[in-house]
């Protein structure tokens, strides 16, 4: 079924592109890296690659459904996905954690996961 | 200046939060439960509980037309909906020489054996035109409640956003287990950023739709201009078409007129006539008075289907069958693009000659679009499935946005004056009564299974008042809890009203089983029929969530 594995990488791509975008804020970033606070670059990277990844949301959703299917599926998408995403930081923040990684992939030097996880208040 | 700006778009998001959000749940309620109409449908209607898997096409010559010539005699129109996915049935409507109005029989799609009378409105005839018009007709009465309800919808939605300050940097903030006033707006405005594309688009588009109710003289300004001549010639005619369509939407019908009834309500002047033939393509063909035979609509079918793929034709109808100047209209569906299709191909009766088919503007299609998107008549049931998670969201929003205006009051001690009792009694009414008041009509449809009448009065009306009755004595229950106690009641009538939920929903699930014998370990595994497993599933769903909320409800302490 290529047609339901594609609405899974839909959203998917919707879900880790919101949790690059929410690591970007300090509020967030905390509760999975190990530093205090992403630096100027690191910011932009995240918000960067979180762009990306709803590009290639979109991209996906167009292929799987054509031009009107397609962006309606999208816009509806987005949206239950960054709810989601919002519900992972309130009950389980630390399943971001893979996200934090993937990105410390792509940028090796900063950004080291953390562990120990402190649940950060504020 | 600018913060004098916020701050009267503060004053509007309240004032406009209290009066209408309480007619906004119970609209975004409605509208959400419509998402699924016609599985709900099934569920309320268990003789319809039909696999489409084993269902062959139909010859409409062979099979439809023999139904037809033995009850439609006389009749002026024949309507034929062909069995499909989410209405697996084959439906015929005709009207008689004694009454024009269309009677509607059901058949079994294999056997052609015709289906006992449902004995019940459904989600389709009662659900869903609360949705657009309040089930109050009368001029137009409730559209217009609906409408003004959008508008204030649209206000509040764009004034939130001004007002809230922190967009961005709060967009996933959801802090649940900082107190009830903290996690309860973080929801609000998480549900009101998140979902906005999504209510934008859904309220301004069920406002357009209805656009003929709204600005009921618009098209007579435009005819008017155009030719003034038209208008006033077809005045005396009219009327009386007026209340043949009058009578005809007060028939239950599952398709075409439960539109137009959500587009256009219920007065027609000849100038929207002839905007809505112009546009829309709905005209009424007038017979010649020479009989002539009918020619076979099979090949019809076939053609049409050849060159816009099989399964096209969804509906037949025919004008004036049996003579010279009858016309059969193949309607066309609209499972695969969000625009509603409302072209159709057109032949003659007599000679099976193909005539000029109607193929809507491209104006018209951008309407189309727009209304397919609110309508959502097509087939993409991941899409579906979303439009009702958004759904929940927006009355999630909408349900947040009322108890954050009585939470800051009732937080205070000794603050409790009689607006805010009174809007805590609403809130009750409004959120957890209305979805009672829905359990209920489940539940009074299954009691009542399938039987004609109860204690005189038709079963199609017990069901509705069932669902008002219940809803009223949500609110009566209310008012006495907030009133009897006006520091802590309304938590206690919180709580009980969430029991009462969960009763309600067990008790659907439960009566499903013994009036049907269809359980969910049947209609999930061995006898899978997903439209009733779905409801049974969210119903036991929504009883587990009450319960959990009732729970929390009664032993928390007041902080």
């Amino acid at each position: 079924m290529p047609k339901d594995l594609l609405l899974v990488a839909i959203f998917s791509a919707a879900y880790l592109s919101f949790a690059l975008f929410a690591l970007s804020q300090v509020r967030h970033w905390r509760v999975v890296f190990d530093k205090a606070l992403p630096t100027q670059r690191e910011v932009l990277l995240l918000r960067s690659l979180g762009i990306l990844m709803l590009s290639i949301s979109l991209a996906l959703s167009l292929v799987r459904d054509g031009a009107s299917f397609g962006s309606l599926l999208w816009i509806t998408m987005i949206g239950v996905a960054a709810l989601a995403v919002a519900l992972t930081l309130a009950w389980r923040p630390r399943w971001l954690r893979p996200a934090g990684k993937l990105f410390s992939f792509t940028h090796p030097d900063t950004g080291r996961v953390n562990h120990k996880m402190n649940q950060v208040k504020g | 200046m600018k913060d004098g700006f916020r701050t009267r778009m503060s004053l509007l998001h309240t004032w406009a939060g209290l009066i209408l959000s309480g007619l906004l749940f119970a609209i975004f309620w409605t509208g959400t439960l419509s998402v699924f109409d016609k599985e709900i449908d099934r569920w309320m209607m268990p003789h319809t509980r039909i696999h489409m898997d084993t269902v062959r096409p139909l010859s409409v010559d062979r099979e439809i037309i023999p139904l037809l010539a033995e009850r439609a005699e006389g009749a002026k129109a024949w309507t034929i909906v062909l069995p499909a996915e989410r209405r697996p049935f084959l439906t015929l409507a005709y009207d008689s020489a004694k009454s024009h109005i269309a009677q509607r029989n059901s058949f079994h799609p294999i056997t052609l054996e015709p289906l006992p009378a449902p004995n019940t409105r459904g989600a389709s005839n009662f659900i869903y035109p609360f949705h657009h018009n309040l089930t109050l007709r009368q001029n137009n009465i409730g559209a217009l409640l609906v409408g003004i309800a959008s508008m204030g919808m649209l206000c509040l939605l764009i004034s939130g956003i001004v007002i809230h300050r922190r967009i961005f940097a709060d967009f996933f903030t959801l802090r649940l287990l900082r107190g009830f006033g903290r996690a309860n707006l973080d929801i609000h405005n998480l549900t009101g950023v998140v979902l906005l594309p999504f209510t934008i688009v859904i309220t301004l588009s069920g406002l357009m739709i209805a656009h003929l109710i709204y600005f009921p003289k618009a098209p007579d300004a435009v005819f008017a201009q155009l030719n003034p001549a038209s208008v006033t010639q077809e005045r005396p005619k009219s009327k009386v078409r007026e209340a043949s369509r009058k009578r005809e939407q007060d028939v239950s019908s599952e398709n075409e007129d439960e539109i137009t009834d959500a587009r256009e309500g219920s007065r027609n002047s000849p100038a929207r006539s002839r905007f809505i033939a112009e546009s829309q393509g709905r005209v009424r063909p007038q017979a010649i008075g020479q009989p002539a035979n009918i020619a076979a609509i099979d090949p019809m079918i076939a053609a049409t289907e050849s060159e816009l793929g099989q399964g096209a034709v969804y509906m037949i109808r025919v004008s004036n069958p049996g003579d010279a100047g009858g016309v059969v209209a193949l309607r066309l569906n609209s499972d695969n693009s969000v625009s509603q299709n409302i072209d159709n191909r057109r032949f003659s009766t007599a000679t099976g000659e193909e005539l000029a088919h109607f193929n809507s503007s491209s104006t018209t299609n951008i309407f189309n679009f727009i209304a397919g998107m609110h309508y959502i008549k097509f087939t993409h049931w991941p899409l579906r499935w979303l439009y009702f998670i958004a759904g929940l969201g927006a009355c999630a929003l909408i349900a947040t946005g009322l108890l954050h205006w009585t939470q800051a009051r009732n937080q205070k001690q000794g603050s409790t004056g009689f607006n805010v009792s009174f809007m805590n009694a609403h809130n009750i009414a409004a959120i957890t009564g209305i979805i009672s008041a829905t359990g209920a009509f489940l539940v009074v449809n299954r009691l009542l299974n399938n039987r004609e009448q109860f204690a005189g009065i038709s079963s199609r009306d017990l069901e509705v008042y069932a669902f008002f009755g219940v809803w009223l004595a949500c609110l009566l229950h209310a008012l006495i809890r907030v009133f009897i106690n006006k520091q802590y009641g309304y938590r206690k009538a919180w709580a009980e009203q969430c029991w009462t939920i969960a009763l309600i929903a067990i008790a659907a699930v439960g009566l499903n089983w013994i009036t049907t014998g269809d359980h969910l370990l049947k209609t999930l595994f061995t006898h899978t029929y997903w439209p009733v497993a779905t409801l049974d599933l969210v119903l036991v769903i929504s009883a587990v969530m009450a319960i959990y909320a009732a729970r929390k409800l009664s032993v928390i302490r007041e902080s």
